[in-house]
């Protein structure tokens, strides 16, 4: 397989939401074959620029979006094409230099304490990921220390934080009044579930409300540029 | 009400149950619940379970020793002795009753229809509502009080003990140690039954429901156990694999409930619906898919025989209208033909679970006068046809009309309740359990049920029809209005 060949096999199986071997992607037909971890790994040991791959994945996520937005594709296949990313994003980094342009930052992400729902965050967790931040879920009925101690020891730029009761509400202002207080005045805060809004997110001194998966992405991308 | 023999539904055959029930213990034995409750981990493994790190494994005949000694009659009595009844498991008896704690009131307005957020005047008025229209049976706690949660419990029941002369399910307990108080304030323990979501999917006991439920139990109170798997997110997106899940997340409460006490009043509370995956995941309750998995969990419930707590009529709709006039309809109908008991969330449910309305309970209780009279008038007839018959006259009573096109896609929403788009077979079973378990042992358990759901969705699990869009005569819903009193 020429160098151009392996890329545009990567570029579909992204497109597949072809994890690994083990899954079977878009279509029910692919367990068995070469997924994105594979061919990545191929990649790099045939000596493929990683930058290339990179460009790589931006082009696949890209016509993803395009197939989302005309209706072809659905949450699922973008969930799958995302952690494809996601996973190469991985294998890719350790090869990468240092501080190169395309980290884009990390996002720490946690449902707060008392509160089980994971469905959501999950869905944010992995389209940022896809999007190719550095995600780190700390999962759900997360106690604000746990949450402190991982902002300490992870060094975010982003936080996500995830409610949806109303009585978990509460708890999700006594995060933010942490972090706040702790010093970390840098790190934007983003929230989301249900019961939340941009009028909540004000009021507890968070940064930006977002009503789904898309809109977090879009306000990530608008706070990136802007700074 | 009391349907016939003829009426009752039986969508799998006694050897695709056999297949669920079997698949079900699969699961509780292999992959098991996660309990992080060592109190509760030591009860089980003290009956017969085994641990594997912090899961507890269940063995099938703990499930069926589960089943035989729980209770298969429960009384509900009521301030109004008229208002009591008894569910019996082996009865075609169904009961209707509110459901919810929703957040949002929707109320009409002169510019249309209005949410707000739900407090205790709310419930105060939903109960003196309900408790004069004459096809709610018994209250679920319908919306929650505005006040800080450790004082939830005993506000919502004084609200109860001073608004509702009906069986009271109290719904979700805050605090445990209220429990005393609430019953006090109630009056008569008699009167007061719960609702515990016991095990968060997929198949992890959640530490302070255990506790509820104990409480709960040892007072020897009715309680239903529930589980709202959503089909592709919290579990999968296979009806065969959904219903092994719920399943086993319901019988594990029944095990639990059983090992605190022989004997329990435990009800079958199983809601497999599915997760919108075309759009962003959000619940789907009451399209045609979502009643046919929710339908086969109330059938599965009667071949266990034991009490059925099944819900139904939740619609997808944000305010009343039309096309949440023919969910209900359609809902109801297969539910009460599946031979669900205690049917709960019936009435005034909108928005995905999200809203109220006080229109919306008058609706639904004309709506039901229907739907009850069909099911009287032709003992004998098919619930395809009964269906039919009351979506069309439940929307002509509200001034819609009924043209082809709209009798057309009531047809089609018929069809893919009844039509089985899966084998029933050991392959799938075993395909089912092994999706399961993975989600299970991997961090965003969701993610890998959203996965594997790709082929599903181009198979077409999820019904893809039109909504029924037409404005709405309110003149009866007017009128009924008028003439109840409810506090200002
Ligand atoms: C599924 C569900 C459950 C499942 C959760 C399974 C799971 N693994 O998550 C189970 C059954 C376990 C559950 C349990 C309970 N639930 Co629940 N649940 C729901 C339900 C039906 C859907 C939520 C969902 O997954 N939506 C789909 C996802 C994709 O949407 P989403 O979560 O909103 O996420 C999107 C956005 O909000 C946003 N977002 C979310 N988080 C974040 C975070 C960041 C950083 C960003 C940027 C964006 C973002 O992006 C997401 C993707 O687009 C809702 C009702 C509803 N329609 O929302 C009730 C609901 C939230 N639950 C409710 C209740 C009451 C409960 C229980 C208390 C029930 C009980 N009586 O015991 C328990 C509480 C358990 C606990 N301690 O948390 C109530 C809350 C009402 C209130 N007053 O607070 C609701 C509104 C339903 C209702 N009216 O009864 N529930």
């Amino acid at each position: 397989m020429s160098e151009q060949e392996l890329l545009n096999e990567l570029e579909h199986v992204i497109l597949m939401g072809h994890i690994n071997e083990e899954d079977e992607g878009l279509d029910g037909t692919m367990q068995g074959t070469p997924g994105t971890e594979e061919l990545v790994k191929k990649a790099l040991e045939e000596g493929i620029d990683p930058e290339k791959l990179l460009k790589t994945f931006g082009k696949a996520m890209e016509k993803v979006g395009e197939k989302f937005e005309s209706g072809e594709f659905f949450l699922p296949d973008m969930m799958a094409s995302g952690e494809c990313v996601g996973n190469a994003m991985e294998i890719v980094e350790p090869k990468l230099a240092a501080g190169t342009s395309y980290e884009k930052g990390k996002f720490l992400i946690a449902t707060v304490q008392g509160d089980l729902h994971d469905i959501g965050k999950n869905i944010v967790a992995t389209m940022i990921k896809g999007a190719g931040y550095h995600v780190k879920d700390l999962g759900i009925d997360v106690p604000a220390d746990n949450i402190l101690e991982a902002i300490k020891e992870y060094e975010p730029n982003f936080v996500g934080l995830s409610a949806l009761l109303t009585t978990t509400m509460t708890e999700m202002e006594q995060v933010v009044k942490r972090i706040r207080e702790e010093g970390y005045s840098d790190i934007k805060i983003f929230i989301g579930g249900v019961p939340t809004s941009q009028e909540f997110a004000d009021k507890i001194g968070a940064d930006h409300h977002c009503k789904d998966a898309m809109e977090a992405l879009n306000k990530l991308e608008k706070v990136r540029d802007a700074s | 009400m009391i349907i016939s023999d003829a009426q009752q539904i039986k969508m799998l055959s006694s050897s695709e149950m056999d297949l669920i029930h079997e698949g079900t213990c699969r699961v509780l034995s292999q992959i098991g619940v996660k309990v992080t409750h060592e109190d509760i981990a030591e009860l089980l493994v003290s009956k017969g379970a085994q641990r594997k790190g912090d899961r507890v494994l269940i063995p099938k005949n703990m499930v069926e020793k589960a089943l035989a000694d729980t209770a298969k009659t429960i009384q509900f009595d009521a301030p109004n002795p008229d208002y009591g009844f008894t569910v019996n498991a082996s009865e075609n008896q169904a009961k209707f009753g509110t459901g919810g704690q929703a957040l949002y009131m929707v109320e009409r307005t002169s510019e249309g229809w209005k949410e707000k957020l739900a407090g205790a005047h709310d419930l105060k008025q939903i109960l003196a509502l309900c408790d004069q229209l004459e096809n709610v049976d018994f209250i679920t706690r319908p919306v929650e009080c505005d006040v800080p949660e450790d004082q939830m419990d005993v506000e919502k029941a004084k609200i109860f003990r001073d608004y509702s002369s009906k069986p009271m399910n109290l719904a979700n307990l805050f605090k445990r140690d209220r429990l005393d108080e609430v019953l006090d304030i109630i009056g008569d323990p008699a009167y007061v039954s719960f609702i515990v979501c016991l095990v968060s999917s997929p198949l992890v006991m959640d530490t302070p429901s255990g506790d509820k439920l104990k409480a709960i139990v040892e007072k020897d109170l009715p309680v239903a156990i529930s589980s709202c798997t959503q089909g592709g997110s919290t579990a999968p997106f296979s009806e065969v694999g959904e219903l092994m899940q719920l399943n086993a997340e319901v019988l594990f409460g029944y095990v639990l409930a059983n090992a605190i006490r022989p004997g329990a009043k435990v009800l079958y509370r199983g809601i497999p619906i599915t997760s919108n995956l075309y759009s962003d995941g959000s619940p789907r309750w009451c399209q045609p898919e979502s009643i046919r998995r929710v339908a086969l969990a109330t059938q599965l419930c009667r071949y266990y025989n034991i009490p059925c707590c099944a819900t139904a009529g939740v619609s997808d709709e944000a305010e009343p209208s039309a096309q949440a006039i023919s969910e209900k309809v359609l809902c109801w109908t297969y539910i009460i033909a599946s031979g669900g008991h205690y049917i709960n969330s019936a009435l005034g449910m909108l928005n995905q679970v999200m809203s109220v309305s006080l229109d919306q309970y008058v609706i639904d209780d004309i709506l039901l006068k229907i739907v009850k009279e069909k099911f009287k008038k032709n003992e004998s007839k098919e619930v395809s046809h009964l269906a039919m018959d009351a979506m069309v006259e439940g929307l002509k009573l509200f001034g819609i009309t009924v043209d082809e096109k709209i009798e057309e896609e009531l047809r089609a929403r018929i069809e893919h309740v009844e039509k089985s788009l899966e084998p029933y077979n050991e392959d799938n079973v075993s395909q089912q359990v092994d999706i399961i378990e993975k989600a299970v042992t991997q961090s965003g358990g969701s993610t890998v049920f959203m996965k594997a759901s790709r082929v599903g969705l181009r198979k077409g699990y999820l019904y893809t029809g039109n909504r029924i869009d037409s404005p709405l005569d309110l003149t009866r819903v007017d009128e009924r209005l008028e003439a109840v009193s409810i506090p200002e």
